[in-house]
C-alpha cells in the first residue's frame, strides 16, 4: 500500500469518489497502479477543487489493514473468546436471538443505534429494517451528539434543517463571516481555503472559540469566551444591534413572527453585562455587532462549539435570531448555517435512523407521512411503530427493566464517542446480545457477542449528503477482501430470516442504486425530498441539492434547490419564527474541588473516535492530551510534557499537558479521538435535541499521573 | 399556609429587580398571585442604559424590560403611577396613593419592598424653589422622565455641569460631552468614584476626562446657584446653562421605618431577604440591607447583586430552600472612551491585614490597575484606562479561583511581544499534507513545493510561512 503524493496530472482515468471523513466530503479520485490504490486530485469537483487534507490524503491507508476483520466472530460464552464462524451462522445466531428475546419481553427489547458515517441507502435500510422487521421503536444514532441542535434550531426557526442553506463557496462572496465553535482549518481543512479568498476579496472573519485555533489565526476579530457562554454573546449582540437602530425592521416585519417578545429579552443584556458572564471584553461584543450592522452580506456558522451544550438548541436560536434581526436568511451571500461534522451527519438524519423520524426527514407522527411511508415499504401504517429513545436515553436504558436486551450497532464507535463512557460501557455490558457491524475490532465491536465484518469506504457504492446539502456519491473502485459484506447486505441478510420466522416477506435490496431509488421514492412530498436525484444526474451535475422532487416523465427535471430561503421558510405561513431564549449557563461550573472548565475537541490528523485513522501510518497518533496555558501550569507545576491527572465528578484522565498560550487560562481542552475524554465529560443533556454536554464540565488537574 | 386563592404577592416598586423577581415568580406559575405597584408611569425598564440614551447611542424604546402586556399576559396585577405611603402591618395591607389623590388598600400575603433610591439633593441654595420644584436649569437623573426632560433641553443647551463624580455622574457627563455640550463635573471629595476608587484610581480617571476636554473639579462643592452660573466653595463661578444632579442616593426605606422595620441604611433583611422583624416582608435590591455571616453590612446599589436577590427570592417564595449569602459585585462605567471596571470593594479590602495588593499605575497612558489578593483568590479590583484582561479578572473574582503568585502580576501586564520564529528543519510547516521546513527549504519554488510536496494545497493555511521560507527569511536552525 502506498499513498500517491504526485501531483494531479489532469488523469481521466480512476474512479471519481468522496473522502471517507468530515461532512465536506471532499471530491478525490482513486487510481489503482498493480496493487495499490492512490488518491489523486479531482479538481473539477466543487466543494475542494482537489485540495486534500493529511486524512484525505491517506485514506487509502485502512486497506489491507492486519486489523482489517474479514470474518464473522461469535463469543463463546463459556471462554469469552471470540471464535470466527460462517456468515449463515452468524446470521443465524443473531436472527435466532432476537426473535427470541422479542417473543420474551417484546419488540422493543431490540434496539438499532445507527452512525452519521452511514450512506444515505444503509441509514434508510436500517430504518427501515427496525420499523417493519424488528417492529422495534429503539432506534437512534451518534448524530444526537454532533449536530442535532442546530437541526432542532433549524427546524423551529425556519421549519427545515439543512446545515447551509447555499453552497458553502458563497462564502467568499460574504463582506463578514462569524464562525460560532467552528475550527474549520484543522476539522475540514480545505473549507478554510475560501476563508482566505473572503480575506484577499476584503472581507472580514470572526472567529468565536475559548482556543485560538489555527481557524483564530485568520480572524480579523476573535473572541475567547468562557465555555458554555456563546448564548449570552449572542444575546448581547442583538441587544447592541436593537439600542443601535441597526434591526431590519422591513425584513423582520414581512418575513419574521415572535421578533417582539424576542426584541423585549434581550434588554437585560448590555454588553457589560454580557462580558461578566461571557469574559469577551463589552468593547468587542460592541465590534462584533457593529461589523454585522455594517455589512448586508454577513454569514452567522455555527459548528458544535456553539451546539455540543445542554443549552445548544438555544444557543444556535439565539444566533438565528441575531440572523433574523439583520435580515439574513435568504439574501445573497448571507445567512445563518452550521457547519455539520460528520460524513453524512446531514443525510444521516433524513432518513429514518433517527427515533422520531421516517425517511424525508418526515415526522413518525404524522399519520399522512406514516402512510406514505407505510405504501412505499408495503406495510400497514399502524404496524410502523411510534416515537422511540433519543440515542443517549436509548443506551442508558440497555440493559435496565424497561430497556433493549439487544443492541445491534452499525457504524458507530460508542464506547468512545458517547458522553460518560465508563456508565455507557457498563450498560452495554449488561446486554443479552449485543451485535456490532464494523471493518475493525473497534472498541465497541471488542464488548459484543457477534461481530459482522463489513465493507469500508472505496469497497462499495453509496451516496452522501454533505454540509451543503448536495447529495453525492461515493463509487466502489476496488472488491472488497473476501469475507466482508456490506451493511445492506448484512441488513438484508437479518431481513430475510426474521421475516421467514414472522411469516412476512419484505424487500431488501442490495444493490446501493436500487435502494437509493426506493429512498427517493419514500422521502418524495417528504422536506428532504430525494426523488428527483438519480445516480447519474449525481455523477453528471458533480452533487444535486435536495430538495429535488420527481418531475413527471418528459417533463424538465427538478435542478435541485441550492439556495433555501429566497422567497420563503418552509413553515406553515412562509415566515421565520424567532424564539425568546435565555442564558441559564452550563449545567456543571467550576468551583473549590473542580475549578477548571473542561472543553473537547479535535486535532486535524484524526476523526471522530479515531476506529478508522488511529489505524492509518502515515497519520501522526499523538494520543490523548491536556491542553493548559502557561499560568495554570505554573500554577500546578506542570511542565510541557508532564504527565497529568485530569478528573471530573464522573472520571479521571491520565494524560501529559501540552501547555499553549492559546488556551484560555480558565480553561482546558482534550481532544477527544481517543477512550478517555468522554468518560469524564457531562451528561446533561439538551431539554429539546437531547445532545449531551460534551464542551464544558467542571474539572480538576494535577501533576503527576497517581491520585 | 395560605391557599392558593387568597396569596397575594405585593410587590412595592417596578424597577429592575421588581421586573427580574416577577419574571422568576412568573416562571414557578405564581404570576396570577402578584400585584406589582410602580410610581414611574413606565413598565419596568433598564435604568443602566438611561445614560446611553442620553449619549444617543441606545435607542429609548429599547429600554423596557417588560411591557404592560407580558405582565397582562401572565395575570400578573401591574398598578403603574400608584404610590405607596403606608404599610398596615397588621391588617397585612398597604395604603396607595394614585396621581389623581384616590386612595386605596390593597392586601398582601407577603410583601416585597423593591423601591429603590431615592436620588439626594445637594445643599445648593437655588437650585429648588419654596414650593419645592427644581430650578428650570436643574435636572436629576434617576428615571426615564428625568431622562426625556434633559433630552428635550439639550437643543439648547452648550454649557453643563454634572454635580457628583460617581459612577452615573461621569456616565452622564460623558453622554453630554458626547452631544457636543461643554460639560464639567464637581465632585466634593478629594477624587472621582471616591466610593470605590482610591486617590490614584480616581486620579487616573481625572486625567482621562481632562483629555476627553471635560473638566474636573474635586474637593469642592457646589453652594449656590445664580443668574450668573454655579458657585463653587472654591470661589469658581460655573456659567451653564444645565445642571445635572448626580450626587448619590439613599435607599428608600421610609415606608419600612414608618412600619417600624429595623432599618438602618437601608430595610435590614435576613437570609431570606425577610425583614428582621416580620417574615412577611422582604426586601431586595438597593432598598435592601443584608448582614452576612461575617457581620458585615451592606446595601448594594448595583444591579447584578440586586437581581440576584430577585432571583433568589422567587425561589423562596415559590417555597424552595435557598438562603442568601451576598453577592460579588462588578461596577463597570458604560461610557464612551472612559474605561472603569471595580471589582468588589476594592478601598474597604484593602484595610484588612490578610490582603496582599498588586497594582500597576502608568500616568503616562492614563491606567491605573489594582488587585487585592487573599490566599491566592482576587477579593477586588481597580481597572482604569485599561481593561485588557477584564473579563478574564472577572472570571477570577466570580469563581474565586485560587492563583499561583505569579498570576494576579500577570494578568496586569501587556502581553509579550513575541520573538520572530525561528523554525527548525523538522518543524511541521504544512499540517494537512504533513511537510516539514526542511522539506520545503529543499525546494527552490512555490510551484516546485506544490509539485513535490502537496503543501499548500490543503487549507492553504501555511501559505505565508512557506513563501518566507522560500525566501529565506526565516534563518534556517541545523538540525541535531
Amino acid at each position: 500500500m502506498s499513498v500517491s503524493l504526485a501531483a494531479a496530472a489532469p488523469s481521466p482515468t480512476g474512479t471519481t469518489t468522496h473522502c471517507p471523513y468530515c461532512s465536506l466530503q471532499c471530491g478525490m479520485r482513486l487510481e489503482r497502479v498493480g496493487r495499490t490504490l492512490n488518491v489523486v486530485e479531482w479538481s473539477e469537483f466543487g466543494v475542494n477543487e482537489g485540495a486534500l487534507c493529511r486524512k484525505g490524503r491517506t485514506a487509502t491507508g485502512l486497506r489491507g489493514h492486519r486489523e482489517r476483520l474479514t470474518s464473522p466472530l461469535v463469543r463463546d460464552r463459556a471462554t469469552g473468546e471470540f471464535r470466527a464462524v460462517s456468515w449463515d451462522e452468524a446470521l443465524d445466531l443473531v436472527a435466532r436471538h432476537l426473535t427470541e428475546l422479542q417473543a420474551e419481553s417484546g419488540r422493543d427489547t431490540v434496539g438499532v443505534f445507527g452512525g452519521g458515517g452511514l450512506t444515505n441507502e444503509k441509514a434508510y435500510a436500517l430504518g427501515k429494517f427496525a420499523r417493519t422487521v424488528l417492529r422495534t421503536s429503539q432506534i437512534d444514532y451518534n448524530g444526537r451528539w454532533c449536530m442535532s441542535s442546530a437541526a432542532a434550531a433549524g427546524n423551529k426557526a425556519f421549519g427545515l434543517d439543512r446545515g447551509l442553506p447555499f453552497p458553502l463557496k458563497d462564502i467568499e462572496t460574504a463582506d463578514v463571516v462569524v464562525l460560532v465553535g467552528s475550527n474549520m482549518a484543522e476539522t475540514m481543512p480545505p473549507a478554510a481555503r475560501h476563508l482566505d479568498r473572503l480575506r484577499a476579496a476584503g472581507g472580514k472573519l470572526v472567529v468565536v472559540d475559548p482556543r485560538r485555533t489555527p481557524t483564530v489565526e485568520r480572524a480579523d476579530l476573535a473572541l475567547q469566551p468562557v465555555p458554555g457562554t456563546d448564548l449570552a454573546l449572542a444575546l448581547g449582540v442583538l441587544h447592541h444591534l436593537i439600542a443601535t437602530d441597526a434591526v431590519d425592521e422591513a425584513y423582520v416585519a414581512a418575513r419574521t413572527t415572535g421578533f417582539g417578545d424576542v426584541r423585549r429579552s434581550v434588554t437585560a443584556w448590555w454588553p457589560e453585562q454580557v462580558e461578566r458572564v461571557t469574559g469577551v471584553p463589552a468593547a468587542d461584543v460592541r465590534a462584533l455587532a457593529d461589523l454585522l450592522a455594517a455589512h448586508p452580506r454577513a454569514m452567522i456558522l455555527t459548528a458544535r462549539g456553539a451546539e455540543q451544550h445542554a443549552q445548544g438548541t438555544d444557543t444556535v436560536l439565539a444566533w438565528i435570531n441575531v440572523a433574523l434581526a439583520l435580515g439574513l436568511p435568504g439574501r445573497p451571500g448571507a445567512g445563518w448555517g452550521c457547519l455539520t461534522g460528520q460524513g453524512n451527519g446531514q443525510g444521516g438524519r433524513e432518513h429514518g435512523q433517527k427515533a422520531d423520524q421516517l425517511p424525508g426527514y418526515r415526522s413518525i407522527e404524522d399519520p399522512a407521512a406514516r402512510a406514505h411511508v407505510a405504501h412505499v415499504w408495503g406495510v400497514e401504517p399502524d404496524s410502523i411503530p411510534g416515537k422511540g429513545r433519543s440515542a443517549y436515553e436509548l443506551l442508558e436504558a440497555l440493559g435496565q427493566p424497561d430497556g433493549p436486551r439487544a443492541l445491534l450497532v452499525f457504524g458507530s464507535n460508542i464506547v468512545v464517542s458517547a458522553p460518560r463512557a465508563a456508565h455507557v460501557t457498563e450498560r452495554l455490558a449488561s446486554l443479552d446480545l449485543l451485535v456490532v457491524a464494523d471493518m475493525v475490532l473497534s472498541e465497541t465491536a471488542a464488548m459484543a457477542d457477534v461481530v459482522l465484518p463489513v465493507t469500508q469506504w472505496a469497497e462499495e457504492t453509496g451516496t452522501m449528503t454533505n454540509l451543503e446539502g448536495r447529495v453525492i456519491l461515493r463509487q466502489r473502485a476496488i472488491t472488497p477482501p473476501e469475507g466482508v459484506r456490506s451493511d445492506l447486505d448484512v441488513i438484508a441478510g437479518l431481513a430475510e430470516r426474521m421475516g421467514q420466522r414472522l411469516g412476512q416477506r419484505l424487500d431488501f435490496p442490495t444493490d446501493p442504486e436500487k435502494v437509493f431509488a426506493e429512498l427517493g421514492r419514500a422521502s418524495a412530498g417528504g422536506l428532504a425530498d430525494y426523488s428527483g436525484i438519480t445516480y447519474d444526474r449525481i455523477r453528471d451535475e458533480h452533487g444535486v441539492f435536495w430538495p429535488c422532487p420527481a418531475t413527471p416523465e418528459g417533463a424538465v427535471p427538478h435542478p435541485g434547490t441550492p439556495y433555501l430561503f429566497a422567497e420563503r421558510f418552509a413553515t406553515p405561513d412562509g415566515r421565520a419564527r424567532c424564539h425568546v431564549v435565555d442564558h441559564r449557563g452550563p449545567a456543571e461550573v467550576p468551583d473549590a474541588d473542580y475549578p477548571l472548565h473542561l472543553t473537547t475537541g479535535r486535532v486535524l490528523a484524526q476523526y471522530q473516535s479515531g476506529a478508522q485513522t488511529r489505524r492509518i501510518k502515515e497519520l501522526p497518533d499523538s494520543g490523548p492530551f491536556v491542553e493548559v496555558h502557561p499560568l495554570v501550569a505554573a500554577r500546578l507545576g506542570i511542565e510541557d510534557g508532564s504527565l497529568v491527572t485530569l478528573s471530573t465528578r464522573r472520571g479521571e484522565l491520565r494524560a501529559p499537558a501540552k501547555v499553549v498560550s492559546t488556551i484560555r487560562e480558565d480553561t482546558v481542552f482534550v481532544p477527544f479521538h481517543w477512550a478517555g475524554v468522554n468518560r469524564l465529560v457531562n451528561d446533561a443533556l439538551d431539554p429539546t435535541s437531547r445532545m449531551p454536554e460534551f464542551k464544558v464540565c467542571a474539572a480538576a488537574l494535577k501533576v503527576g499521573g497517581h491520585r | 399556609m395560605t391557599s392558593a386563592e387568597q396569596r397575594r404577592i405585593v410587590v412595592v416598586g417596578a424597577g429592575m429587580a421588581a421586573a427580574r423577581l416577577v419574571e422568576g415568580l412568573v416562571a414557578r406559575g405564581l404570576g396570577p398571585q402578584v400585584t406589582v405597584l410602580g410610581k414611574e408611569h413606565h413598565a419596568p425598564y433598564n435604568r443602566i442604559l438611561l445614560s446611553a440614551v442620553l449619549e444617543g447611542t441606545h435607542a429609548a424604546r429599547a429600554l423596557t424590560l417588560r411591557d404592560p402586556a407580558w405582565f397582562a399576559e401572565h395575570g400578573v396585577d401591574l398598578r403603574l403611577g400608584v404610590r405607596v405611603v403606608g404599610i398596615d402591618r397588621d391588617a397585612r395591607e398597604v395604603e396607595t396613593v394614585d396621581d389623581l389623590g384616590v386612595e386605596s388598600r390593597v392586601a398582601y400575603t407577603e410583601l416585597v419592598l423593591a423601591t429603590g433610591l431615592i436620588p439626594k439633593l445637594p445643599p445648593i441654595r437655588g437650585v429648588v424653589d419654596r414650593k419645592g420644584h427644581l430650578h428650570p436649569k436643574v435636572h436629576a437623573f434617576r428615571t426615564m422622565a428625568d431622562c426625556r426632560d434633559l433630552l428635550a433641553v439639550l437643543p439648547d443647551a452648550k454649557r453643563a455641569v454634572v454635580v457628583g463624580g460617581g459612577l452615573l455622574g461621569l456616565q452622564v457627563a460623558r453622554a453630554l460631552a458626547g452631544r457636543g455640550i461643554a460639560t464639567e463635573i464637581v465632585e466634593g471629595s478629594e477624587h472621582l468614584m471616591s466610593r470605590q476608587l482610591s486617590a490614584p484610581g480616581g486620579r487616573a480617571l481625572a486625567r482621562d476626562l481632562r483629555r476627553l476636554g471635560t473638566s474636573v473639579y474635586t474637593g469642592s462643592r457646589a453652594v449656590r446657584l445664580t443668574d450668573e452660573g454655579l458657585v463653587l466653595d472654591n470661589g469658581f463661578t460655573l456659567s451653564t446653562n444645565l445642571v445635572v444632579l448626580t450626587a448619590g442616593g439613599r435607599p428608600a426605606m421610609a415606608l419600612a421605618r414608618d412600619a417600624c422595620l429595623t432599618v438602618r441604611r437601608g430595610v435590614v433583611v435576613d437570609s431570606r431577604l425577610a425583614s428582621v422583624d416580620d417574615p412577611a416582608i422582604h426586601a431586595i435590591g438597593d432598598c435592601a440591607e443584608f448582614v452576612d455571616a461575617d457581620g458585615v453590612s451592606r446595601t448594594t446599589g448595583f444591579v447584578s447583586p440586586a437581581w440576584e436577590q430577585a432571583a433568589l427570592l422567587a425561589e423562596i417564595l415559590a417555597g424552595e430552600a435557598r438562603a442568601y449569602r451576598g453577592s460579588r459585585s462588578v461596577a463597570r462605567l458604560r461610557a464612551t472612551d472612559l474605561d472603569v471596571a471595580v471589582l468588589g470593594e476594592p478601598e474597604e479590602a484593602v484595610a484588612d491585614e490578610r490582603t496582599e495588593v498588586v497594582e500597576i499605575s502608568n500616568p503616562l497612558a492614563g491606567s491605573y490597575r489594582k488587585l487585592v489578593v487573599r490566599h491566592g483568590v482576587i477579593v477586588a479590583a481597580t481597572l482604569v484606562g485599561d481593561l485588557s484582561h477584564v473579563g478574564l479578572i472577572t472570571q477570577h473574582y466570580d469563581r474565586g479561583t485560587r492563583l499561583g503568585p505569579d498570576e494576579p502580576g500577570a494578568l496586569l501586564l501587556p502581553p509579550r511581544p513575541t520573538a520572530p520564529t525561528q523554525l527548525h528543519d523538522s518543524t511541521e510547516i504544512c499540517s494537512c499534507a504533513g511537510v516539514s521546513a526542511g522539506e520545503i527549504r529543499a525546494c527552490s519554488s512555490l510551484e516546485q513545493v506544490v509539485e513535490s510536496t502537496r503543501a499548500t494545497t490543503g487549507c492553504g493555511g501555511c501559505k505565508e510561512a512557506v513563501c518566507q521560507l522560500l525566501e529565506q527569511k526565516i534563518a534556517p536552525v541545523p538540525s541535531g
